[in-house]
This record gives C-alpha cells, structure tokens and sequence, in this order.
C-alpha cells in the first residue's frame, strides 16, 4: 500500500509540472542566446544534409529498370557458367528469350521515366546486387556446389519472382493510373517467366499449386503458389548441402526505401 | 467509398470473373481429363471463385452477379472439341489479363489497382501453365495478343 496521501500526490505533481515549464524555458524556444559557456571536447566533424529523397513515379520507375538489369545479369551469368547440358540444355535458350524480355522491360520502363523528365538508368540495383544476387551466387559457384545448374535456375526464379511482386506493389505507389497499367502489363510477364522456371524446379502438375516438403514441411516452389499476387518474401534455396541435409536460405524482398534508384543515384558501372 | 467510375469498371470485372468461372466449371464437367488435370483445373478456378467474390465484397451493393451470357457462350462453343481445352483456357485468361490491365489505366483508387494487379500476376501464371499444357513454342507461355474487353 502506497503511503502518499491524495494531498501529497497532487502537490508532487504540480512539483513535476512546474519543474518542466522551467527546464523548457531554458530551451532555444525561449529565446536564450547561446553564449558558448557549455564546452566541446575537440571538434565536432561539419555534416552533410542529405540529399531530398522524394519518392516519385519517376524513382519507382527507375527503380523497375534496375532491378531489369539485375535480371539481365543474372540470365548472362547463367549462360556464363555452362551448365545448361543434358536435360537443361532447353534452359538456356528460355534463358535468351527472358533476358530479351528484360531489355524490352527496361528499354520501356526508362521511357517512361524520360518521359516524366528523370533520367533513364541502365544499371542493375546495387543493393540488390550486394544484399542477394552476389551472396547467391557465391554459394552458387562455390567448386563444392554439387547442384550449380539447379541452383542458378533457382536464383533465376526468385529474381523474377522479385520483379514481379515490384511491379505489382508499385502499382499502389503510382501516382498516373496510367503508369500503374504500364507497370503491371510488364508484372504479368514476369510473373509468367516465374511460372516457367517453377516448373523446370519441381515440374508437373500437380506441383503448380502449393505444396510443402513431406521432410522440412517447408513450401515447394511452385508456379501459382498463391490465389493473389504476393508481396511476402521470397525464399531462395541453394548451395552444397549441410551435414543435416539442409542448405542455405536466402530471403529475397522487394525494393525498399533504401534501394530505390532516386533522382540522385547515378550508374555506377 | 469506390468512385461511381470505378464502381463500374469493377462490376465489370465481376462479371468477366464470374464468367470465367463459370468456363472453368463448364470444363471440369469433362471426363476425359485426367486427375492431375482436373485438380490443376480445381485450383484455377477456385481462384476465379476468389477473385469474383473479393470483387463483389468491394461492390457490395453494387455488384452485378451476373456473368456475360455472350462470352459464356462463345467459349463454350469453342469448348465443345476436346483438344481445345487448353487453347480455350489460355484465352480467356489472356483476356482477364488484358481487359484487367484495361481497366487499371482508368481506376482511380490506389488501393483497388493494387489489388486487381494481384489478380493479374496470378492470372499470368494461370496462362504461363495453360499454354505449357498445348505446346512447347514458349512465346505462346509469355506474349499475350488478345483484346480487352471494356465495360459499356
């Protein structure tokens, strides 16, 4: 039981009030002129204003082309490395025809950006880049991957999956109804290049919908893994397996705050 | 509170769905498909179930509930030989993505582009899969050369 009376805790509180009239006084709101009498140990470094990171249909649009030419770097890789023989050997010509795709998607989406008074830009999202691509293909090309052609479908995939649910989700962000259109018309092409490799990753089917790992009781990939389009993130799995027979799970998501191409970001290639 | 314009484009929208609904019904009559055929065919068109249902939540009041007796028709006819399931089935989902994509350019809440471009994505794998199922050529899987249709 508390041994304040009901006298004392409105006296406290009027203490408290008072004291932080006071303390707000002495703030800059006052009016009181800094006189320099608080010292600094040493200098304090002079900083730089960010630069204004406004995000416009012209950013997300930018945007959209990077992230095509991260596709397009992910295609060349793929046909780089050579391991599209025997029963992949199909792959690697759906493998010209989306990367094609992926240069008419950027040729359109940069026009439209031009067209909006930006600049076009022609180099993949560095931090997509940094964030997934670069780590997946590191586990992808290790010498003691045993699933190297697998797996680069794999990451294929998830990049196509992850173009589709940006442009998708910009739609919500776009400003221009007609802009929202144009986005989603090269969505849908994305989407249908996803469906396509989840069906070179585990064909038939009966794997179109989703299922789930009868050992890990994890999702399968899947063509139409759901009724509506999803935003959630996307999951890669790939490299030599672990010694419990797992291997490693990268989570891909779409292009957030800071990774949009905005007006100040130039190519760095 | 939907707009009066996008209240009509939408209810249009239902009615496309309802529609295709309705083919994909029509089709799982069919017994020379196969179990994994007509499970595929049990999704798709659980889907459509969805999407004509999500839209006619949003319309509420002002939903149609009526399919186009035309297209229905129509696709029907086309229906009648076996062998063109699968062609059938890819145009009309060609169509829900194009007249959808239509109806985006002129929606005017955010929120409803959004979610009827959730649609597409899904419709587009839909097509991806049909197309699959008729023939190796992958530019039938990817280019969709069909006309929107548009609300009156």
């Amino acid at each position: 039981m508390s041994t304040f009376t009901r006298r004392e805790l409105l006296r406290m509180s009027g203490i408290s009030l008072a004291s932080g009239l006071v303390l707000a006084a002495c703030g800059k709101q006052a009016g009181v002129v800094d006189d320099n009498a608080i010292t600094i140990l040493g200098q304090s470094p002079v900083t730089t204003p960010l630069a204004d990171a406004e995000v416009t249909d012209a950013v997300l649009l930018r945007t959209a082309a990077s992230l095509e030419y991260n596709a397009i770097e992910t295609y060349t890789t793929a046909l780089d490395l050579g391991v599209f023989t025997g029963d992949l050997r199909k792959v690697a010509e759906i493998a010209k025809r989306f990367s094609a795709d992926h240069k008419d998607h950027a040729d359109a989406v940069n026009s439209l950006a031009v067209k909006l008074g930006a600049k076009e830009f022609r180099c993949s999202n560095t931090r997509i880049s940094e964030s997934y691509i670069l780590p997946a293909l590191k586990l992808i090309t290790a010498n003691d991957n045993p699933n190297q052609a697998i797996d680069i479908v794999a990451l294929a995939h998830a990049v196509e999956n992850l173009a589709a649910q940006t442009y998708q989700g910009v739609v919500a962000m776009l400003t221009d109804p007609m802009l929202r259109a144009d986005a989603i018309r090269i969505g849908q092409q994305e989407a249908r290049h996803a469906a396509i490799l989840a069906q070179i990753l585990n064909p038939g089917l009966k794997n179109v919908g989703p299922t789930s790992d009868t050992k890990t009781g994890k999702p399968n990939i899947a063509a139409v893994p759901t009724e509506f389009g999803s935003l959630a993130n996307i999951q890669l799995v790939i490299g030599k397996p672990k010694p419990d027979g797992t291997r490693t799970t990268l989570l891909l998501e779409t292009p957030s705050l800071n990774s949009l191409v905005y007006d100040f970001v130039a190519c760095e290639a | 509170m939907l707009s009066p314009s996008d209240i009509k484009l939408l209810a249009f929208a239902q009615t496309l769905e309802l529609t295709t609904r309705d083919i994909y019904a029509a089709v799982l009559t069919r017994k020379s498909l196969s179990d994994d055929e007509s499970a595929l065919l049990e999704q798709f068109h659980a889907h459509h179930v969805a999407y004509e249902q999500t839209l006619n939540g949003l319309l509420s009041k002002n939903a149609l509930n009526k399919r186009d007796e035309a297209i229905y028709e129509s696709f029907n006819a086309k229906l009648s030989e076996a062998q063109n399931i699968w062609v059938a089935l890819l145009e009309i989902e060609n169509i829900m993505i194009a007249s959808h994509t239509k109806a985006i350019e002129t929606i005017e809440s955010a929120k409803v582009a959004a979610l009827v471009a959730s649609i597409i994505t899904v419709e587009a794998r839909h097509a991806a899969i049909l197309a699959s199922q008729t023939t190796t050529n992958i530019s039938m899987a990817l280019d969709n050369n069909t006309s929107a249709l548009v609300a009156s």
